[in-house]
């Protein structure tokens, strides 16, 4: 008896066996089919087309390894010189803040209440003073040093004032807060938020910096321009478009008011309509703003974010799982509605805020429609994918092909990272989404 | 018992049973709807009436502040003390005097014949006539101007009364600063929603509303603004493109209706039902390194389309690796024709499709199957049932009950789905009358119509007929599919 | 006050004076489209457009790389966006000026442009009496590149198909292309055309496809594809493993480079037992209508500048563009080029392309798939009768 038994588990273990084996054949055959294009891609990209050629060729492995595809993007520009300056001071700046951040958090750790407030006033000054110091340097250093142009450098104290502006009100405003809720409760999530918007507020001034090195109007190279164009289309985007989408989920997904209904009705209804019908009228609405051709990039914007609010329902059905009654329990406190959405809700809706931002942040980057049509032929308003598709699809470009298949490359790179860095999120705003419609 | 009957039956049964049940009732619905649009006309009509009749009492038992602001918007708001909603309304009214006066009449008196002023020469310089373009685009404009200024006043006027009479039971009205606050409390939604409806407004809807309009124009490229001008026409545009015969577009429309039938489902189902089978692979208990197998599928969702989807169309070009290869290694001796003949670029593209399509839906099943609660398939497991039977009676129903929604805005999507034709095909091989390919697809054949035949008007009824059809469908399914319609009703 | 006033307007009524004085000249904006290729070279040549010319010296142009193609599509969609001067081939003339996207050559400009200019190219810019645009090239034809070393003999195509079968190569033509196709049935004796009225709408078709001849072209098509050395295509660029090629002068130097030392060009073939005909094209200058007299006589007059004769020989040197100028196309350099003097060779066979609608590009796409596609490989002459009556009468539909 039992060596039957033994025998139907081993035989089950084997079934079990088998089966996994099949699939693991199965999930390694898709796996190289999937990534097996863009091993292509990468490997062409790195066949020379002066020493051999660059259109289509019948082999797949170049003779030659070589850069020229990826020289040829940087062609006229001193792009590597002040990108890596920009970098580096972009590098220093998040450095210092993150340093600054971590020892007024040890500071602030300390448990010594009325002296802890005045200490930590002293470092928020502190902290302003020295970014706006930071942000002034930088940005005469970046103007004068390296784009040698009286606008440019205007533009990027302007840029760099406002964002230490900006720092320093909300630290203080924080601040006051602060000093009138010394005796208060749990004062530490409070520092948790100031330390991450330093963090933050670092971060942006890091990227902003690198974005104006890219668009510097010392380029000559026209990728680079398109993909200056791009990464500001997408920044701004991903910005405005997130607060307009979570603004219009949350009204509907939380406020109830007359006119509810009727609007997501209308927004059902005009979703149906191909959004490719209204490019005319849309082109000739932007031309009458002066927001075509040379105007391309923020006219993009406006598009991408006009009619983003219509995109609600992902994070509408996010907002649809918090219980009412934490709003309810706020406003029996006092709360006003809006202190409510900033407070309670904004904290808890992390995963759709990053899920939002990379998608909108994702998007621009594959238009190529609309870019086309508003760009109407100036090619300083291309983005990557107009540019990119007028290489490998227009007569005019013979042997462009390799020169894609690099320039691709290095749009698919930092959006693929970007992408598997957040995967998380995605996942759980796509899951989500279809779950609950 | 009728309802009994429909418990025994089997799920297509029941399917079939909703399907002629929808179909049955169908008249009786559509009658219905028409009774009730009669009803909601009346009701409108009653609406109406009621509204200026209420302005007529209004101005009658208004104060004189009531009274002036049937004529300054504002005033009297104003004149009560109310500031910042007074001079919101002047400041309205203002705007939209200025604008009729200067702009909106003009372009209003002209809508009728959308322009009659030639464009000519004098001596070799050219004198624009009338831009047919532009007076449709601004009385369109203009005509929802007025609307709002329409509905404004009559908000105006209600405030008035309003007001009128909280003073006079002896409470205070709002200040300006309570206003303001309000706006940020009890009139939150108004300050969350404010910009997103304006730009839906102005770069949707008022789009939308042109397009439909241009539909029963003759603007194309033989009536091109500024040099030339175009008309209405009627119902003209819709025959074109419906009827057959050698100038008009109805056998091309019905086949590229049908290919784009046939892509979506292809492109839906699927898609839908091979990453369901991945996802079961995957997250099959034993399978080790789920992660990466995941990480490596969700590639391609990650890599713009334009770069992957454009390599991938070289690359089953004719001269493309994959047919430079095989006749290398002598398996073919003439290139397979994947983007030349009708069938294979269609079976091409379906293909790619998948690999473009399965990882989506690897992520949704995989959240999907995480939920469906384990002792569901402990039970099974007791009474006997082997995987196939598992599948079978738990998870398919169960994510087909779950999914349900996602598959319509999936099939909804794939109508509209540009990008995996445009990047691919182009919608070619070409061959079809009216300038279209055997690939294209409503939206891809618009997109040509629109760019490079600038054939406006034809577009525009292309677009009506993706509404339709999609309108169609969507109906159709949510009367159908119980879950659907439950989904909506979630709060 | 007031004397103040006064004697500010009267300097500035002395200024605008001084300024009319000059106003021979114009120093706004003027934007040029040309294919990307020619960029740069339409940057120098505005530069020495504008020294020989001072009244135009502080005029802004802008130069930009828009395909000949999409320029036609672009300017039609939006003319006061659209560049001042454009490039574009013959086949969208018509369309452009029924889009009222085109103002006609001035009258001195287009007597010099008519008597200096190849017969074809000057009936190309033409519609009815009227001239809409400067002839800036003639080469827009095609023949045969080929591999000397692989090639024996290439007046007959059996013979080129045979020579490439035994060497293992290909043999490039795009017969899935409405401009390609033209080779067999002109070549058969067929005849397509569209007559156009002055205003560039197509009001009649004159075509006999659905006839004897047109029943051998295309059972020479059929044939050809079945060749197992026949692919489908005519860029040099993406031939893989060409002996042999149709294609236009635009490829002229990658053709050299391919081939290498065997490099050859010869009119094309023979099949059959008739000689392969084809269209002959030209690319021209348009100029957009106006509605400034001084900019529209900076357009004439730099439009004309980069049409000239100099400036064809000197696009021919640079970009290797062949000359519609008729003193450019005696020079020396243009008749020692081997790809030029094929196409010269073949221009005897060519039909100079008139108008035809965007739709039939499309329908000949179709029936060139279908060919590739090997849908006809064994159909009758019934059936293939067939194919040509629905071809004939679709092309006729779109007369009217």
């Amino acid at each position: 008896m039992s060596e039957t038994k033994q025998q139907k588990l081993r035989s089950k273990k084997g079934h079990e066996r088998r089966i996994n084996g099949t699939i693991y054949t199965v999930l390694t055959i898709m796996s190289i089919v999937w990534l097996v294009p863009f091993v292509f891609l990468v490997l062409q990209s790195f066949r020379s087309y002066q020493l051999e050629k660059g259109g289509m060729v019948d082999y797949l492995i170049p003779k030659h390894f070589s850069l020229d595809n990826y020289a040829f993007l940087f062609e006229g520009s001193n792009f590597f010189s002040w990108c890596g300056k920009a970098l580096l001071i972009a590098l220093i700046i998040a450095c210092l803040s993150s340093l600054l951040v971590v020892v007024a958090g040890k500071w602030l750790d300390r448990r010594d209440t009325v002296k802890r407030a005045e200490r930590a006033c002293a470092l928020g000054a502190c902290l302003v003073v020295g970014y706006v110091a930071l942000a002034l340097l930088a940005g005469a250093m970046h103007g004068f040093a390296l784009a040698g142009n009286l606008v440019h450098a205007l533009i990027g104290l302007a840029l760099f004032i406002l964002a230490g502006a900006i720092i320093a009100r909300v630290y203080l405003k924080q601040d006051s807060k602060l000093l009138r809720s010394i005796p208060g409760y749990v004062v530490e999530d409070k520092y948790e938020g100031v330390k991450k918007l330093f963090a933050m507020a670092a971060e942006f001034l890091a990227v902003t910096l690198i974005v104006q090195c890219i668009l510097c109007p010392m380029t000559t190279s026209q990728y680079l321009k398109w993909y200056g164009n791009t990464l500001t289309i997408a920044l701004f985007t991903s910005v405005i478009q997130t607060v307009i989408v979570l603004s219009v989920s949350y009204a509907l997904s939380r406020l109830r008011f007359k006119g509810r209904k009727l609007i997501m009705n209308v927004v059902l209804v005009l979703g149906l309509f191909p959004g490719f019908l209204t490019m005319i009228t849309l082109y000739f609405l932007l031309k009458q703003m002066g927001l075509t051709q040379a105007g391309s990039v923020p006219g993009l914007i406006l598009i991408y974010c006009a009619s983003s609010g219509m995109g609600y329902y992902i994070s509408k059905g996010f907002f649809d799982t918090i219980p009412k009654s934490l709003d309810e329990s706020a406003r029996i406190d006092g709360a006003t509605r809006f202190q409510v959405f900033l407070k309670i809700i904004m904290p808890l809706a992390k995963p759709i805020v990053i899920y939002t931002i990379l998608m909108a942040f994702m998007a621009p980057w594959g238009d190529y429609v609309f870019a086309s049509y508003v760009a109407f032929g100036h090619q300083n308003g291309y983005n990557v994918a107009v540019g990119l598709y007028n290489w490998v699809n227009t007569n005019d470009y013979q042997n462009y092909f390799t020169r894609f298949c690099a320039g691709g490359v290095l749009v698919a790179v930092p959006i693929t990272a970007l992408f598997l860095a957040l995967q998380k999120y995605y996942v759980e705003g796509v899951t989500g989404g279809a779950v609950k419609g | 018992m009728v309802d009994l009957d429909y418990l025994k039956m089997s799920k297509p049964q029941k399917f079939l049973h909703n399907l002629a049940g929808f179909f049955k009732a169908l008249p009786g619905r559509i009658g219905g709807g028409f009774v009730n649009l009669g009803r909601r006309i009346a009701g409108f009509f009653k609406g109406l009436g009621l509204s200026i009749a209420d302005l007529v009492t209004t101005f009658r038992e208004g104060d004189w502040k009531t009274r002036l602001s049937y004529l300054v918007m504002g005033s009297g708001s104003m004149a009560r003390g109310q500031w910042g909603r007074g001079l919101l309304f002047f400041l309205f009214q203002t705007v939209f005097n200025l604008y009729m006066v200067n702009f909106g009449v003009a372009y209003l008196s002209k809508l009728n014949t959308l322009g009659v002023v030639e464009t000519y020469k004098e001596g070799r310089r050219t004198v624009y006539g009338d831009n047919s373009f532009l007076i449709l685009l601004y009385g369109v404009l203009t005509l929802f101007f007025i609307l709002a200024f329409i509905y404004t006043w009559r908000v105006n006027i209600k405030q008035n009364k309003i007001s009128q009479q909280i003073l006079k039971s002896g409470k205070k009205l709002k200040s300006t600063k309570e206003d303001l606050q309000s706006l940020m409390d009890s009139q939150f939604h108004k300050t969350l929603l404010a910009l997103p409806t304006l730009g839906v407004f102005v770069f949707t809807i008022l789009p939308i509303f042109f397009m439909i309009l241009v539909a029963f124009t003759n603007f194309d490229y033989n009536h091109q603004p500024p040099s030339k001008l175009f008309t209405w026409v009627g119902f003209e545009n819709f025959k074109t493109l419906l009827s057959s015969g050698s100038a008009s577009y109805g056998d091309t429309f019905r086949q590229v209706l049908f290919w784009t039938l046939v892509w979506a489902f292809f492109a839906t189902f699927l898609n839908y039902f091979l990453g369901m089978f991945v996802a079961i692979m995957i997250n099959k208990k034993g399978i080790k390194l789920k992660k990466m197998w995941r990480t490596i599928l969700v590639m391609t969702i990650a890599i713009p389309q334009f770069v992957s989807l454009l390599y991938v169309s070289k690359m089953f070009a004719a001269d493309g690796l994959i047919n430079t290869y095989l006749m290398k290694w002598h398996w073919i001796s003439q290139p397979i024709p994947f983007w030349t003949n009708p069938g294979w670029a269609r079976f091409t593209i379906i293909l790619i499709n998948i690999w473009i399509g399965i990882p989506y839906l690897m992520l949704i099943a995989t959240g999907i199957l995480m939920n469906i609660p384990a002792d569901l398939y402990e039970s099974a497991r007791i009474d006997g049932a082997n995987a196939m039977q598992m599948y079978g009676k738990i998870t398919l129903p169960y994510m087909l009950f779950v999914t349900g929604p996602y598959l319509l805005t999936s099939f909804t999507g794939n109508i509209n789905n540009f990008n995996v034709i445009f990047l691919l095909s182009q919608g070619k091989p070409m061959g079809l009358s009216g300038n279209a390919g055997y690939t294209d697809l409503l939206i891809t054949w618009l997109y040509r119509m629109t760019v490079s035949d600038t054939n406006y008007k034809i577009a525009a009824v292309i677009g009506i007929m993706v509404f339709v059809v999609l309108a169609v469908i969507n109906l159709v399914v949510y009367n159908l599919i119980p879950s659907v319609k439950n989904e909506e009703d979630f709060q | 006050m007031k004397k103040l006033l006064t004697l500010v307007l009267a300097v500035a009524l002395v200024l605008t004076m001084s300024c009319a004085a000059f106003a021979e000249g114009y120093n706004g904006d003027l934007k040029i489209w040309v294919a990307e290729a020619a960029v740069d070279f339409t940057v120098e040549q505005v530069e020495a457009f504008k020294a020989a010319n001072p009244e135009y010296a502080d005029m802004n142009v802008t130069v930009e790389p828009v395909g000949e193609g999409d320029a036609a599509s672009k300017v039609i969609t939006d003319v006061e966006a659209a560049a001042d001067i454009f490039g574009f081939a013959q086949d969208q003339l018509a369309r452009m000026v029924a889009a009222g996207a085109l103002i006609d050559v001035e009258p001195e400009n287009a007597a010099a442009v008519a008597a200096e200019n190849d017969a074809g190219s000057v009936a190309a810019v033409t519609l009815g009496d009227t001239m809409y645009a400067y002839p800036m090239t003639s080469d827009n034809g095609y023949f045969l590149y080929y591999d000397k070393s692989v090639v024996t003999d290439p007046s007959s195509l059996e013979q080129v198909l045979a020579d490439c079968e035994a060497a293992g190569k290909s043999f490039y033509m795009e017969i899935n292309s409405g401009w390609y196709q033209t080779a067999f049935f002109f070549g058969a004796g067929c005849t397509l055309t569209y007559d156009v009225d002055d205003e560039g709408n197509i009001n009649a078709c004159n075509a006999d496809y659905a006839s004897e001849n047109g029943l051998k072209a295309l059972k020479s098509m059929i044939t050809l594809a079945k060749s197992p050395a026949f692919v489908n295509g005519s860029s040099v660029s993406n031939a893989t493993n060409a002996a042999a090629i149709v294609d236009g002068t635009w490829d002229a130097v990658a053709a050299q480079e391919m081939f290498g030392e065997n490099y050859a060009a010869a009119k094309l073939p023979t099949v059959d037992g008739y000689q392969l005909s084809g269209f002959g094209g030209f690319k021209m200058l348009g100029i957009k209508p106006q509605t400034d007299d001084a900019k529209l006589a900076a357009c004439d007059a730099l439009a004309a500048y980069l049409t000239s004769e100099e400036v064809q020989l000197a696009r021919y040197e640079a970009l290797g563009w062949g000359p519609s100028n008729l003193n450019a196309q005696k020079s020396e350099a243009v008749q020692a080029d081997i790809a030029l003097s094929a196409l010269a060779e073949q221009l005897a066979f060519t039909i100079p392309q008139g108008q035809y609608p965007g739709d039939y590009w499309a329908l000949a796409t179709g029936l060139g798939d279908r060919i590739i596609g090997k849908e006809f490989d064994d159909a009758d002459d019934d059936t293939l009768m067939g194919v040509l009556n629905e071809f004939q009468e679709t092309c006729i539909s779109y007369a009217g």
